[in-house]
C-alpha cells in the first residue's frame, strides 16, 4: 500500500512533462502507424519494402547532413551534390568493369564490381570532402566572426551551382546510369518480388549508420565529435583538435551521401541535378526531427519515406514533392525546432 | 537676430542652386548623379547602333528583369537578414495568376480574360497576400528557419503548378498573351526599366523612413533592437510581404512578355539562387549594388553562351565561383568596392582642394 503511494507521485513526474513537450511527436507517430497500416492493408506488403529500403537510405543521407550541423553549425545546402558524386563515381568505375564482364564472364568479378564501385565513391566522397572542408569552410571559419550560420548556408547555395554545373562542364548532362548492379532473378517470398540491388542498399543503410552509431558513441574520435557539437569551447577546452574534427566530420558525411548515392545507381541514374531531390529528401528528414539530431535522422528518414509512399499509392507518382512539404510545413509550424527538439543553440525560437 | 553673417554662408545660395535641388531631390528617393547618368545611358542604349538588334535588346529586358528581382531581393536579404528560398515560386504565383486571369484559350477550364495590365497588378497582390500569410507563420523564427521554410512552400507552389494540369497545364506550359500587340522588343524595355525604377524608388523611400531604421536594426542584432522597443516580427513581415508583391508584379511582366509560361522555368530553387548570387556579388543592403550588377552579368552570360557552345556551363560555373569568393574574401560585394573607390578618390581631392587655400594664408 505504502509503496504505491509513494511511487504513484514519481510516475505521473517522468510521464508528465515528456507527454506534455511531445504531442507532435506523438501524432507524427500515430499518424505514421495508421499511414503504414493503410499501406500494407491496401498497397501490400511490396510498398512497406520499398518504404523500408528508400527510407534507410535517406536515413543514410540525413545523418550524415544532422552531423554536419550538429558539428559544424553549417546548414548543408550541397548534400545532393555528395549524392550525385558518389552516383557518377560508381558509374566511372562499374561501367567499364560491366563493359568487360560482358566479353569475359567471371562469377566473381560480377559479384564484386558493384561494390568495387560503391567503395571507389566512399572513398572519392571522403577525399572530396576534405578538400572542400579545408579549401571552403576552414577559410570561412576563420574570417567570419558573426552570422555564421547564414553566411555558410549561402556559401553551401553556391557550392551546390558550381558543382552541378561543373559536372555538366567536364561530363555532360546525360544520364548514365546502369539497369541493375547485380545480374540476378528477384528474390520472391510471401508474394513479394524483392531485387538484389535493393536488399543490398536496404543492407548497406542499415550497417553503415550501425558502424557509425558504434563509432560516435564507443570511440574516443566519435565521442570527441559529440562533443564538439555539444559545447565548441569546452571541447576545445579538454584539448580536443577543433580543425581536425570539423573535417572529419565533413570528410565523414560527404563519404556518406556519396555511398548512398552509389548504392542507388540502378533507381536514379548520375546526372548533375540528380542529388536535388535526396536533397529535399534530407532536409525534410533534418526538419522534422529537428536539425543536428542524429539519432532523430535515422526514425525521420523511415517516416518521410513512409509519407512517400503513402503519396504515391494514394494520390499519384506526381504529388511526390507537394503532400510531404505540405505535411512538413505542417509540422514545423506547430514544432519548429522539430518533433523531437534539436539541441543546438541559437536557431531556434528567437 | 538672423543676421549672423557665418550661417548665411553656409545655406546653398544662388550658384548652381538648381542642381543642387535636383541632385537633393534625387537622393531622397536613392539616385546618385552617376546613378542617373547609368540609368539614361541604359534608357538610349535601345536606340544606338549596335544595342538595337534584336538579341542585344531581349539581353537588355533580361537585364532589366533580373536586376529588378534582385532588388526586391535585396530588400529582405540585406535589411531584415532574411533569404527567401521561396523567391522564384512568388515570381510564379503572381505570373500564373496573372496569366490565368488574362486566359481566353480554350483549352483551360477558367476563361475570365481580364486584360494583363490589370492582372499583373493582381498577381502583385496574390503573391503579396501569401507571402504577409508566410511571413506572419514563419517570421517570428530564427532566420534559417525562415529560410527553409519559404523553401518548402516554394517547392510545395511549384509542385501544385506542376500537378493541377487542368488549371495550370503543368510542365507542358501556358501561353499567355501578351502585354501589346507587336513584336518590338523596345516597349518592353521602357516597361520593365519603369518597373524596376518603380521598385527602386519605392523600396530605397522606405528603407530611408523611420521603417528603414527598424530594418537596419533587425538585420544588424535582433536582440538588441527588440531591447530598443521594436517589435521585429511586424517589422519583418511588412518587408518580406512588400518583396514578395514586387515578386509578383514582375513574374507579371515574365509571363506576359515571354508568352510562354512553366513551372520549371520560373520557379525553380535554382532561379532563386541565381538572384541570391547577382544580390551577393553585386553587394547586398545597397540595393542598387545587384541592379548594376545584374546587366554586365546578362551580357557577359549571353556573350559566353554563344561562343563557347562546345563547353555548356562554363559561364555558370565561373558565375558560382565568383560568388563563392565574394563570400568568403569580400562580403560587401562590388557596391563595398566602389564606395571604398569613392572614399580614396574623395581624399584625394579634398586634399587637392586644402593645398592651394593653405598656400594662399
Amino acid at each position: 500500500m505504502s509503496t504505491s503511494t509513494i511511487q504513484l507521485p514519481r510516475v505521473r513526474q517522468a510521464i508528465k512533462p515528456s507527454s506534455r513537450r511531445n504531442t507532435p511527436a506523438v501524432v507524427v507517430g500515430v499518424l505514421s502507424l495508421v499511414i503504414a497500416v493503410l499501406i500494407g492493408v491496401i498497397g501490400g506488403p511490396a510498398q512497406l519494402i520499398t518504404t523500408l529500403v528508400t527510407g534507410g537510405i535517406w536515413a543514410l543521407m540525413s545523418v550524415g547532413l544532422a552531423l554536419i550541423f550538429g558539428v559544424m553549425n553549417i546548414p548543408h545546402f550541397a548534400h545532393g551534390e555528395s549524392f550525385m558524386l558518389g552516383a557518377f563515381t560508381a558509374w566511372l568505375v562499374f561501367a567499364p568493369l560491366n563493359r568487360y564482364l560482358q566479353g569475359h564472364p567471371s562469377a566473381f568479378l560480377s559479384v564484386v564490381a558493384p561494390f568495387a564501385g560503391m567503395i571507389a565513391a566512399v572513398i572519392a566522397g571522403a577525399v572530396i570532402g576534405v578538400v572542400i572542408e579545408r579549401l571552403i569552410f576552414a577559410t570561412l571559419r576563420h574570417r567570419t566572426k558573426e552570422g555564421w550560420i547564414m553566411n555558410a548556408f549561402l556559401l553551401t547555395v553556391g557550392l551546390s551551382y558550381v558543382l552541378t554545373n561543373g559536372a555538366t562542364l567536364t561530363i555532360g548532362p546525360d544520364y548514365r546510369g546502369v539497369p541493375q548492379y547485380w545480374d540476378v532473378p528477384p528474390l520472391q517470398f510471401l508474394g513479394i518480388r524483392l531485387t538484389v540491388d535493393r536488399l543490398v542498399a536496404f543492407a548497406i543503410a542499415l550497417v553503415v549508420i550501425g558502424a557509425l552509431w558504434i563509432f560516435l558513441q564507443r570511440t574516443n574520435t566519435g565521442r570527441a565529435i559529440r562533443a564538439v557539437s555539444q559545447d565548441e569551447t569546452g571541447a576545445q577546452m579538454v584539448g580536443i583538435n577543433l580543425d581536425g574534427i570539423q573535417t572529419l566530420t565533413f570528410s565523414l558525411a560527404t563519404a556518406t551521401a556519396a555511398l548512398a548515392g552509389a548504392s542507388l545507381l540502378f533507381m536514379y541514374p548520375a546526372y548533375p541535378m540528380v542529388g536535388l531531390n535526396p536533397l529535399y529528401y534530407s532536409w525534410y528528414v533534418v526538419m522534422l526531427v529537428g536539425l543536428g539530431n542524429v539519432p532523430g535522422a535515422i526514425l525521420g528518414g523511415f517516416i518521410v519515406a513512409l509519407f512517400q509512399t503513402a503519396t504515391q499509392q494514394f494520390f499519384g507518382i506526381a504529388w511526390i514533392n507537394v503532400i510531404p512539404t505540405a505535411i512538413m510545413v505542417i509540422v514545423l509550424l506547430v514544432a519548429p525546432s522539430g518533433i523531437f527538439g534539436s539541441e543546438v543553440k541559437g536557431v531556434q525560437e528567437q | 537676430m538672423n543676421s549672423n553673417p557665418e550661417l548665411e554662408q553656409e545655406r546653398p545660395v544662388a550658384r548652381g542652386g538648381l542642381w543642387q535641388t535636383v541632385v537633393a531631390a534625387l537622393g531622397r528617393v536613392g539616385i546618385t548623379p552617376l546613378g542617373l547618368a547609368l540609368l539614361i545611358i541604359i534608357a538610349i542604349l535601345p536606340n544606338v547602333s549596335p544595342f538595337n538588334q534584336e538579341h542585344i535588346l531581349r539581353w537588355l529586358i533580361a537585364g532589366a528583369f533580373l536586376g529588378a528581382q534582385a532588388v526586391a531581393f535585396d530588400f529582405t536579404s540585406g535589411f531584415i537578414n532574411v533569404v527567401n528560398f521561396g523567391f522564384a515560386a512568388m515570381l510564379g504565383l503572381g505570373a500564373y495568376t496573372s496569366a490565368l486571369l488574362a486566359n481566353t484559350a480554350p483549352y483551360l477550364v477558367l476563361k475570365p480574360g481580364i486584360t494583363p495590365w490589370i492582372g499583373i497588378w493582381v498577381g502583385a497582390l496574390v503573391a503579396g497576400l501569401v507571402g504577409l500569410l508566410l511571413g506572419m507563420l514563419t517570421l517570428r523564427l530564427r532566420g534559417i528557419y525562415a529560410a527553409v521554410m519559404a523553401w518548402f512552400v516554394g517547392i510545395a507552389l511549384m509542385g501544385l503548378a506542376t500537378n493541377l494540369t487542368t488549371v495550370t497545364r503543368g510542365s507542358m506550359g501556358l501561353h499567355p498573351i501578351t502585354l501589346l500587340a507587336t513584336n518590338d522588343n523596345r516597349p518592353y524595355f521602357y516597361i520593365i526599366l519603369g518597373m524596376l525604377v518603380l521598385i527602386y524608388v519605392t523600396l530605397n523611400l522606405v528603407t530611408k523612413s523611420t521603417i528603414g531604421l527598424a530594418f537596419k536594426a533587425i538585420g544588424q542584432n535582433i536582440d538588441a533592437a527588440r531591447a530598443s522597443g521594436i517589435n521585429p516580427t511586424k517589422y519583418r513581415v511588412f518587408n518580406f510581404a512588400l518583396s514578395c508583391t514586387f515578386a509578383g508584379l514582375l513574374g507579371g511582366f515574365y509571363a506576359h512578355y515571354y508568352g510562354s509560361l512553366t513551372p520549371q522555368t520560373l520557379m525553380h530553387t535554382s532561379k532563386t539562387v541565381e538572384v541570391l548570387a547577382i544580390v551577393y556579388i553585386g553587394g547586398r543592403g545597397t540595393l542598387w549594388g545587384g541592379v548594376a550588377f545584374a546587366f554586365p552579368f546578362i551580357f557577359f552570360i549571353e556573350y559566353l553562351r554563344s561562343n563557347l557552345t562546345n563547353l555548356p556551363g562554363l559561364q555558370l560555373v565561373i558565375y558560382g565561383v565568383l560568388m563563392m569568393l565574394v563570400m568568403i574574401y569580400y562580403p560587401a560585394g562590388l557596391s563595398g568596392l566602389y564606395y571604398w573607390a569613392e572614399a580614396k578618390v574623395r581624399t584625394m581631392l579634398s586634399r587637392r582642394h586644402t593645398l592651394p587655400a593653405n598656400e594662399r594664408v
